[in-house]
């Protein structure tokens, strides 16, 4: 018998308005896996990357953590939230902290973790993601790339159980693309249990366990990445791809 | 002949330029004028002495009652600039809020405070809060130094709240987002992550409104705060002299506002974070 997914979306609907944007979404990441959404845009992906973040709110379905239901109106939120890692296409670094100050601030001020254990730690991690010697830069004197990969410290310095990304790369310039990429897949290679939304299909390819397609709020198709972008099952996905070359 | 734009351009930059430089200087020029004519009046027009600087003398004593005014509206303006600048955080908190109930009665007090001149504020509160009271009942004894405080901080909270609310809602809404999606509650987000920003954003409105704040002191004077209006009054009622007393006024105001706008055009530059651009 399977476990449960680590990470559930169950018949998971959300609208803007009338616009019906998320039109019944069942999803499972398990732990440990690396789930690649692809799709248009408008498609949805990246609104149900939020909303499992509850960034956005459903508005009917349900999606668990470990079990959990995060997006009953009784859940603990920001309990949960500790454990999603988010990062997100325009970084969000927090322009008045240093790199070090972006990945201290959360373990500090919500897990009230001392000073300098969380100073250790955020240099522990800027090493992880390449970025030791910027620790005391602030976001506006760095590129793109290593904005980016600072998000990326600051969102695993909460020890998440899932990392999410939503179009991470698209805000970069072309050559500062590969930098975060890197990092992406070395944390693959560690097992951390990822969801990514990306239009970077060479790395969906290389690294995604499994490719979701979504096209008008609806999964279209799923499937190994090798099969999946050799031999589409559906005309929606052969359409999609055919139009990336 | 060029086409610039539709209907041409007024004037070429240049001649905009002079137009410019000779307004300003008429405008420096005639208050020099006016300055030199006040000051030196009594060489200028034989017999019209405009300041009488006897009397100036006099009033500039340390002695003066002049100092105590003075004194007066510097603690009532340290006093209201902060209870002003702290109320101003949870009226701009309440006016973003999303809970409409919250929202509404935000919107509902700066529309209020600020909608209505402050002599009105401040006579109704001096003159309309005691009338709740049996007469002889009222329990203060000095009410105005209370209504003074209570009036402009009610007054420039609305102010301020607005300043930050205009710097919250100029940063971007991923930085609440970056917060949030990290465990964050909203307060800890806003505390650690929004107000931060948002206040260095506000500095230059808010510091425009502490100068506002330094000059509504002298509205005070309908309720007999003893502050340099009410000290003028009295002066030109009992020598008939308006220069002196208005020259020193003058200068006891400007002791305060030009500092105190050096101070805010300082905390701008220091606040502003694009300066964190530079490397």
């Amino acid at each position: 018998m399977n476990e449960a997914p680590l990470l559930a979306f169950e018949n998971v609907h959300k609208y803007f308005g009338e616009t019906h944007v998320l039109k019944g979404i069942d999803l499972g990441v398990d732990e440990g896996e690396l789930v690649v959404v692809i799709g248009p845009s408008g498609s949805g992906k990246s609104t149900l990357l939020r909303c499992a973040n509850r960034l956005e709110e459903i508005q009917e379905g349900e999606i668990r953590l470990a079990g959990t239901p995060l997006t009953a109106s009784d859940a603990d939120v920001n309990r949960l939230r500790q454990r999603i890692g988010m990062v997100f296409q325009s970084f969000n670094l927090f322009p008045h902290k240093t790199a070090a100050g972006n990945v201290t601030l959360a373990p500090r001020k919500v897990r009230g973790i001392a000073d300098e254990k969380a100073e250790e730690r955020a240099e522990t991690l800027l090493e992880r993601v390449g970025l030791s010697d910027q620790r005391d830069s602030y976001p506006a004197e760095l590129s793109g790339g290593q904005q980016q990969r600072v998000a990326i410290a600051r969102a695993l310095a909460m020890d998440p159980d899932v990392m999410l990304f939503d179009e991470v790369t698209s805000a970069l310039d072309p050559e500062l693309v590969g930098e975060v990429l890197g990092v992406m897949r070395d944390l693959a290679a560690e097992g951390m249990t990822m969801m990514v939304v990306t239009h970077e299909m060479g790395f969906a390819r290389e690294v995604a366990d499994r490719i979701v397609l979504m096209a008008d709020g609806e999964i279209v198709e799923t499937g190994e990445p090798e099969r999946f972008f050799t031999d589409p099952e559906t005309e929606r996905a052969e359409q999609f791809l055919s139009k990336l070359l | 002949m060029s086409e610039t734009g539709t209907g041409g351009p007024i004037a070429s930059d240049e001649t905009f330029r002079r137009l410019g430089m000779a307004a300003a200087l008429v405008v420096a020029l005639s208050v020099g004028a006016f300055l030199a004519l006040l000051f030196l009046s009594g060489h200028v027009i034989p017999g019209r002495q405009l300041i009488n600087y006897g009397l100036l003398a006099e009033l500039a004593q340390p002695s003066s009652d002049y100092y105590g005014a003075y004194i007066n509206i510097l603690q009532v303006f340290l006093l209201t600039a902060v209870m002003s600048v702290i109320c101003g955080v949870f009226v701009g908190l309440g006016r973003i809020s999303k809970t409409p109930l919250t929202a509404g009665i935000a919107r509902l007090y700066v529309e209020f405070f600020r909608g209505t001149p402050f002599l009105f504020q401040i006579m109704a509160i001096y003159y309309g809060v005691p009338a709740f009271f049996e007469p002889g009942t009222f329990p203060l004894t000095n009410f105005t130094w209370p209504a003074a405080i209570v009036a402009l901080t009610l007054n420039h909270a609305a102010y301020s709240g607005e300043a930050l609310r205009g710097g919250i809602e100029s940063l971007p809404t991923g930085q609440m987002e970056a917060a949030r999606s990290l465990g964050m509650s909203y307060v800890q987000a806003m505390r650690n992550v929004v107000l931060p920003q948002a206040w260095r954003n506000a500095v230059p409105a808010v510091g425009n409104d502490l100068i506002i704040l330094v000059k509504d002191t002298s509205l005070l004077s309908v309720i007999a705060f003893p502050e340099l209006i009410s000290q003028f009054q009295y002066t030109y009622s009992q020598q008939f002299e308006a220069w002196a007393p208005l020259v020193l006024v003058g200068v006891f105001y400007l002791t305060i506002t030009v500092p105190l706008s050096a101070l805010v055009n300082y905390a701008g530059e220091v606040a502003d974070p694009s300066r964190r651009a530079e490397p």
